[in-house]
């Protein structure tokens, strides 16, 4: 699958967990994730981030719950009490503990469960490419942040490997390695990985990959000014309904802005391509679609024109179920006959990731 | 001559350095030429070869007096961005200094941001591998390549943007000989078939220096540019060819093997080697090896292997890369495990955990600056100390080591050449009777290799013993008293250093293969 391919379902994949709080959908989702996961092509690094995601994401779950036990004080299904505790006045005065209901729990997981799926969509995304790829993907404007981003990614792998050589130094100096000896062993990876991101700061600078040419300063006011509009016709739109219209031409002069900045940089900062990634057709109206889900999945959500959502609060009733509720997760599954159909070629001349080469 | 890049009484400073870097640095490079920079570490080389890029000072800051001209540019105004169309610039770290996942794009990406149009840049990518002799890989993952490979795919690059100025910061220094010996043959070939002036800083000069139109010495920040035969008359470092003649007062020097024997053979054939000392009697056994297996999946490291260390041995590991040295040396001190095989020390089953066989047998791996993290030397050294049983004081250490003058500098403020030696104290302070070092002289000038030579002499002279895996075949036969070849993970032979590295031996030294009876230049009657 392509590079584009890969955004579209990982665009459709966020805004389905994004725009729903029903359970069903989530779990779906949930499972479609795991079953593209097991299908995508990914080296032996990328299964190692698909694993540190995972239990990022399960950890975050746990702790939306458990978030939600101590920050109780709503719903009526008493499951058991908590010790009650209140913070300090300067602190809000926030009661912690007390009863802990059905109706809390439900919402904590449910939060949880949206981040697992965004954080397992990314893994299955910076798996199935190349840091490499995003990059020639990304628009002119974005470039010199991609490059920055891309650089990280590229030494993440080196500063790792670092950290397990200096836990090796530590351990044959006599020096402990466990957590007691966590300072000694992080000082030097942050100071190896500063001097290796300078080095190949340098190298780029001397290859000629360095900063786009400038953009003139109305580029650059319209680049800034864009997040702020947008920000002030969100908050107008949604706080005050009265004068919805006033979020709406902040949000039309917020776009429009953030669309000139996009077009002037590109516009200055051609770039061409020795390949060309190949896309088949039906592929390419595929992930079309999917992106244009996205797009529309986020635009109902703001519209209200959502059905399906699910309110722990409002007497704990069981999910409502809908075909149409479902829909977007079930179309998550979409990139399976394209992997069953064209697997990703291994690249020639061996595995994906090197052999130890010890000597 | 036509000079393509010059060089006006420029004197640099770092921004955060002592004193000037560079100290009025006249220069001129001619058109076509090729030149080794060389000269001891932390001499200002690599400082020298940013000028010609415009890195120093535009990337480094810093001061800078005096004006730097390549190709009609000046260098310390033009962008480096621009610059890099004209000098192209390699580094030491082949995994610093690459973007893309495949070797085309990798040669491309450069271009791609410069907008080239398609054709022209698939000729240009297509000749660039095809000058680096790496057309083959073209459609293959960076991360599959060997270190060599590596370096050709980033020269390539360079190259791909047409540069009439190629600047190469020590690109084998990482590398194994083989990887070494093929990156700076393509460097060679480079010059040879397209003319392009090359600039290389580089410690491995035997191989270099024959090709060499000039050496440009750079020495506590000042430069010179010499012929080659002139530069080895007086540097320390010189190849032992050279060393060998300038003993015996040969004139002229010659660079290789083959000029020696064909301009001096009747005085080679003439000189005298000293008698060999007479072989040190091995103390107790310290060490043994029996039947060692080890393997990564189903990668075999190991197979086999025998070896015994006694008191007052130091043993040269020797074999290509992948031939199981680090392995070996890592399964000994508990890093790796064995699938089969025993370990002994003193005649005793080695201990299993790693702080407890270390005591014994320290172990220095690549690059073991890595870990230093203290403030000062001596609290680097006292780190190291703390919790040993039987451990020396640490101003006993500081002494022995040659560190007393530096205790309290930080690590991090040495020069890198320094930073090793103490990284390797650091590793050994605790006085183990076995030390297990991995390529200590990688990257190591002249100097550093001196102070290693002796202070594995003082080891074995204590009653110590030492495994030294090196591919730096001079410097174990200077260190040695016996090699060890693995091949493909097994014993290829075992033998007293003077047999391994004599005229007869399976790996006779350029001065064994002059003078017979001879190792090294010291062993000939002057």
């Amino acid at each position: 699958m392509s590079t584009v391919a890969w955004a579209a379902w990982v665009a459709l994949v966020t805004a389905t967990a994004l725009t729903t709080t029903n359970p069903y959908v989530l779990a779906i989702l949930l499972a479609a994730i795991a079953l593209v996961a097991v299908a995508a092509p990914r080296t032996e690094r990328a299964g190692l981030g698909l694993r540190v995601m995972l239990l990022l994401g399960l950890g975050l779950f746990v702790f939306s719950i458990g978030a939600a036990m101590i920050n109780t004080g709503f719903g009526e299904r008493t499951l058991f009490t908590l010790p009650r505790a209140s913070a300090p006045d300067w602190l809000g005065g926030l009661l912690l503990g007390g009863d802990v209901t059905a109706e809390t729990l439900a919402a904590g997981a449910v939060r949880g469960a949206v981040v697992l799926a965004v954080l397992l969509g990314f893994a299955v995304f910076s798996g199935a490419v190349s840091a490499h790829a995003i990059l020639r993907l990304a628009p002119a404007a974005l470039f010199h942040a991609g490059l920055v981003v891309t650089i990280g990614l590229a030494l993440l792998p080196a500063t790792v490997a670092d950290i397990r050589r200096i836990r090796e130094l530590r351990a044959l100096r006599g020096r402990p390695t466990g957590v007691r000896g966590l300072p000694a062993l992080v000082a030097p990876a942050v100071m190896g990985g500063l001097d290796r991101a300078m080095r190949f700061a340098e190298a780029m600078e001397a290859r000629g990959y360095a900063a786009p040419p400038a953009v003139p300063a109305r580029t650059r006011l319209a680049g800034v000014a864009a997040a702020p509009l947008l920000v002030a016709a969100a908050w107008v739109w949604f706080y005050q309904p009265e004068v919805r219209w006033i979020g709406a031409a902040a949000a039309l002069t917020g776009a429009g802005a953030l669309l000139f900045w996009g077009w002037d940089c590109a516009r200055r900062q051609r770039v061409t391509r020795l390949t060309v990634e190949h896309e088949p057709f039906i592929l390419r109206i595929v992930a079309r679609v999917s992106l244009a889900s996205a797009v529309a999945l986020v635009a109902a959500d703001l519209g209200g024109w959502l059905p399906g959502g699910y309110n722990p609060f409002a007497g704990f009733p069981a999910p409502p179920f809908s075909a149409l509720a479902i829909a977007p997760a079930v179309a998550a599954l979409w990139p399976l006959p394209f992997l069953a159909a064209w697997p990703r070629p291994r690249a020639r001349g061996g595995p994906a990731v090197a052999p130890p080469s010890p000597s | 001559m036509n000079a393509i890049a010059s060089v006006e009484r420029v004197s640099y400073a770092y921004p955060s350095g002592d004193g000037p870097a560079l100290r009025d640095v006249d220069l001129e490079v001619g058109e076509g030429r090729f030149a080794v920079v060389a000269g001891p570490s932390a001499g200002g080389k690599s400082t020298f070869l940013r000028l010609f890029n415009g890195l120093v000072p535009q990337f480094t800051g810093g001061r800078i007096a005096g004006r730097v001209t390549v190709a009609g540019f000046d260098a310390a105004r033009t962008p480096a961005r621009t610059l890099a169309l004209t000098a192209g610039m390699v580094f030491q770290d082949p995994e610093a200094q690459a973007i893309a996942d495949r070797v085309e794009d990798e040669a491309a990406f450069a271009l791609e941001q410069r907008a080239t149009p398609r054709a022209e840049m698939r000729a240009r990518v297509d000749g660039a591998l095809r000058a680096l002799a790496i057309d083959h890989l073209r459609e293959r993952r960076l991360s599959t390549l060997s270190g060599g490979e590596r370096q050709r795919v980033a020269i390539a690059a360079a190259l791909a943007l047409g540069p009439r100025l190629l600047l190469l910061d020590e690109p084998a220094s990482q590398l194994d000989a083989e990887g070494a010996a093929i990156v700076l043959d393509a460097v060679a070939r480079l010059h040879r078939e397209r003319g392009l002036t090359t600039l290389l800083v580089e410690h491995r000069l035997d191989r270099l220096l024959p090709l060499a139109d000039d050496v440009v010495r750079v020495e506590g920040g000042a430069v010179a540019c010499l012929d080659p035969r002139r530069f080895v008359a007086e540097y320390e470092g010189a190849p032992a060819v050279a060393r060998l003649a300038r003993r015996l007062a040969l004139d002229p020097l010659p660079l290789t093997i083959e000029e020696a024997r064909a301009w001096h053979g009747p005085a080679l054939a003439r000189a005298v080697a000293r008698p060999a000392p007479p072989p040190p009697s091995p103390g107790d056994e310290l060490l043994r090896v029996e039947g060692l297996a080890l393997a990564y999946g189903e990668y075999e490291a190991l197979r086999d292997v025998d070896l015994t260390l006694r008191e007052g041995e130091t043993l040269a590991l020797l074999g290509p890369n992948g031939s199981g040295k680090s392995s070996l040396l890592r399964a000994v001190v508990g890093l790796a495990k064995p699938r089969a095989g025993a370990i002994r020390f003193r005649a005793r089953p080695a201990p299993a955990a790693v702080a407890e066989r270390s005591a014994f047998a320290g172990f220095v791996p690549q690059d073991p600056a890595l870990a230093l993290c203290q403030p000062t030397v001596a609290a680097e050294i006292g780190d190291s100390l703390r919790g040993r049983a039987g451990a020396t004081e640490r101003q006993a250490a500081l002494d022995r080591w040659g560190f007393a003058a530096i205790a309290a500098r930080d690590p991090r403020e040495l020069s890198a050449g320094q930073r090793q030696r103490v990284a390797i104290a650091a590793m050994l302070a605790h006085e183990p009777p076995v030390w297990l070092l991995d390529e200590p002289t990688r990257g190591a000038d002249a100097p550093a290799r001196a102070w290693l030579a002796a202070r594995l002499r003082d080891h074995a002279a204590r009653g110590g013993a030492a495994v030294v895996a090196t591919h730096d075949a001079e410097f174990a036969a200077r260190v040695a008293t016996r090699a060890l070849r693995l091949e493909a993970g097994r014993a290829a032979f075992d033998l007293p250093a003077h047999e391994a590295f004599g005229r007869n031996g399976p790996m006779p030294s350029p001065v064994a293969r002059l003078v017979d009876g001879a190792i090294l230049p010291g062993d000939v009657v002057a």
